[in-house]
């Protein structure tokens, strides 16, 4: 017996897949819709996943699945998504509770393509994908996406084009009349030679009661070079379980950093890069910085299975009041994956008695020609530095800040877009006024 | 401008101060030298609010205020200003940012208005000239990989920034070349005049050559045993401390 959460949520889901999901999805090709099954099988057995489950230990998703979740066709009258990023001067492309609002969209420069659910569905190339990066076999979040998603999005970069506008995609979530879950999921595919960047932003209305399940697939080609950004600065109506399956081929180079810096109240991040050619590089920079009750949970993988690869992991959090952070960071290095260069680290630092961090570094080597390190720290605000700064005049209040921004400034400032930096600068300090850290 | 009574204070359970009294008037320069472990140190943290003292009798007014009662960053409002022994370094808070940031507060506190960027820019210039602290240091972080007299430095240029109006130098000589002993003192110096006041805590007789006190105490085993004139800084650095353990033991 699976030990899942087969709650009502649960149980309207799995009524719902054939008497009203089907039929809304039988314009789909039958290999999706034999996809679709499979997962369903899959999610219908396994349930949501509870402590039980190993790598959800220390997430407890009952506590989100309090309240019933249903799952409806997401509205179609859109609110103005006023999230742009000062001074960054980018291709927007707005989805609006997974649903992309054309209207307020760019249009995309030459060399790349974005496809809407319909057009994407519609190239079989693109649904043959659809879950072969990420396979759902024994996830059964994953399943439950695969299974039930309304919306899909390709995201296509034509080989050598050298995109240098960045694609900002905006995921917008606001008032859906009661708790809505909604499924959806992204295809990225960086051809050969090509470079971009998207970024990604989350944001909420504060009245939106969403959970959301984004699955994004990214294809690396070989010497392709993507960079991705995903900030959250949603508010706390919003819990994200989002898993992103990374495939990079030969010298190919992937950068991405993942920053939680809004309110949102549960987050939880499956991020996984498979490395399967050679000498690639890859740089996961993460923050999270929560306070009240929040919960925000990173899980990465990085699973190097061919020789000569670089992988580089920085991530660090600040947890206040009752907040709680979890980090799991595993590294393969497999038997072919020889002169493998990888570097994990996660600091991080507990303001108050009552927050938490569950911070877990694995590492599985099979390969015996490698250079491996990682490390885990968990520390408080350092006193000295503290007492420093307030004998030359600085407020407590102050003082701590600026040794919270400079706790987080080495992830912060390897983000190479400087209007990036300036806005993911000012989220942190919104979210340090937030607080008052002084009685923490 | 500082008056000290009968000042005691521990740290887990140990004595450290036993009773300290001592009054700087404006204009002054007061040395202090004791053997290591005396407590120098100590009376200058427990002056700047280390929390990590806890004071178990006696009292200190500065500019007729109470001391003891202000938190660390308001007595450095009101102008008390330490220049630690062992400055720490602060990875990711740039100096720059920290300077300003001090020299902000302080102002406020004042009832002035915040510098601009460029006169900010203008002061800096003319303070780092007088302390000779490389530009590349100053925009790098607090103190981060700095050399021990590069601290030192740091910590003179912060004192030429914010203008205290009671200065203490924990052996800020200490681990500096001769050159930079020199500069140090210059700026002291420079910055001394009748409304301000320095406690200067040193080992070394060199020091006072160039900053010469009013006054030199001697403090011994959480005690001032002895106060005198800057011939008592030459008679130590003959003599050694041996002579004052058999007097304060003897009488
Ligand atoms: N945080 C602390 N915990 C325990 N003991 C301490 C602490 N701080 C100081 N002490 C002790 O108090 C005594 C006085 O120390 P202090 O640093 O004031 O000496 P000092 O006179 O400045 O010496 P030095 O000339 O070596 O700088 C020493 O015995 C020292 O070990
Ligand atoms: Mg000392």
């Amino acid at each position: 017996m699976e030990q899942g959460i087969f709650n009502s949520t649960y149980q309207s889901l799995i009524e719902s897949f054939e008497k009203d999901h089907l039929p809304e999805r039988s314009f789909e090709d039958e290999t999706l819709l034999a996809k679709r099954a499979a997962a369903f099988q899959v999610f219908s057995r396994k349930g949501f996943p509870s402590i039980k489950d190993e790598e959800w230990r220390f997430t407890n998703l009952n506590r989100i699945l309090k309240q019933d979740f249903s799952l409806r066709p997401p509205s179609i009258s859109f609110a103005k998504a006023e999230e742009s990023i000062a001074g960054l001067d980018a291709c927007r492309l707005v989805l609006i509770n997974g649903v992309l609002a054309i209207e307020q969209s760019d249009v995309l420069p030459e060399g790349l393509i974005f496809l809407d659910t319909q057009a994407a569905l519609a190239n079989p190339s693109y649904s043959q994908l659809l879950g072969s990066i990420a396979v759902d076999d024994n996830n059964a979040m994953l399943a439950f996406n695969t299974a039930f998603f309304k919306n899909f999005y390709v995201l296509h970069v034509k080989a050598k084009k050298l995109i240098e506008k960045p694609i900002h995609l905006i995921h917008k979530f606001s008032e859906a009349g009661s708790p809505s879950i909604i499924p959806y999921r992204l295809l990225v595919i960086a051809e050969e030679l090509s470079e971009s960047t998207l970024i990604e932003t989350f944001h909420s209305d504060g009245q939106a009661s969403v959970l959301a399940s984004y699955v994004s697939e990214v294809q690396v080609a070989q010497s392709a070079v993507l960079h991705t950004h995903l900030i959250n600065a949603a508010a706390e109506d919003l819990n994200l379980i989002h898993h992103r399956e990374v495939e990079q081929f030969k010298t190919s180079v992937y950068n991405n950093s993942n920053l939680a810096l809004g309110n949102a109240a549960f987050i939880r991040n499956n991020f996984n890069c498979r490395l399967k050619g050679s000498v690639t590089e890859t740089n996961l920079l993460g923050s999270y910085i929560t306070n009240g009750t929040q919960h925000v949970d990173n899980h990465t993988v990085v699973d190097h299975q061919m020789p000569n690869s670089n992988s580089m992991e920085l991530y660090k959090g600040i947890m206040m009041d009752r907040s709680h952070g979890v980090f799991n960071g595993k590294i393969f290095v497999r038997l072919d994956a020889q002169k493998t260069n990888a570097f994990q680290q996660n600091n991080n630092i507990l303001l108050s008695d009552q927050a938490t961090i569950n911070s877990k570094p694995q590492l599985e080597i099979f390969a015996d020609d490698v250079k491996c390190s990682h490390g885990s720290t968990v520390g408080q605000i350092d006193e000295q530095a503290l007492f420093y700064l307030k004998t030359r005049g600085i407020s407590e209040e102050r003082a701590r800040k600026m040794l919270i921004e400079a706790f987080v400034l080495d992830v912060h400032s390897r983000i190479p877009i400087k209007a990036l930096q300036e806005y993911v600068l000012q989220l942190l300090q919104a979210k340090l006024d937030t607080d008052s850290l002084v009685t923490a | 401008m500082l008056k000290i009574k009968n000042l005691q204070a521990k740290v887990d359970d140990k004595e450290i101060l036993k009773g300290i009294d001592l009054e700087i008037k404006a204009g002054e320069i007061h040395a202090i030298m004791g053997p290591n472990g005396s407590g120098k140190s100590t009376l200058a943290s427990v002056l700047a609010g280390n929390p990590g003292f806890e004071i178990t009798g006696g009292e200190a007014l500065f500019e007729g205020k109470d001391l003891l009662d202000l938190a660390p960053e308001e007595r450095a409002r009101e102008g008390l200003f330490l220049a630690f022994q062992y400055p720490v370094e602060i990875p990711g808070v740039s100096n720059m940012t920290f300077l300003k940031t001090a020299l902000e507060e302080i102002r406020t506190h004042k009832g002035l208005p915040p510098l601009s960027a460029k006169e900010f820019m203008q002061l800096l210039k003319q303070k780092q000239e007088l302390v000779e602290l490389k530009t590349s240091l100053v925009n790098r972080s607090v103190n981060e990989g700095f050399s021990g007299g590069e601290k030192k430095r740091n910590e003179i240029l912060q004192l030429a920034m914010l203008e205290p109006k009671l200065a203490i130098l924990d052996e800020t000589d200490s681990g500096l070349d001769i050159d930079a002993l020199r500069v140090v003192a210059a700026g002291v110096n420079k910055l001394r005049s009748e409304q301000n006041a320095f406690l200067v805590i040193t080992h070394y007789q060199r020091l006072l050559d160039y900053i010469v006190p009013d006054v030199v105490h001697i403090l011994f085993e959480g005690r001032i045993v002895k106060s005198g004139s800057k011939d008592l800084a030459l008679q130590l650095e003959e003599k050694g401390y041996d002579w004052l353990r058999e007097e304060v033991v003897g009488g």
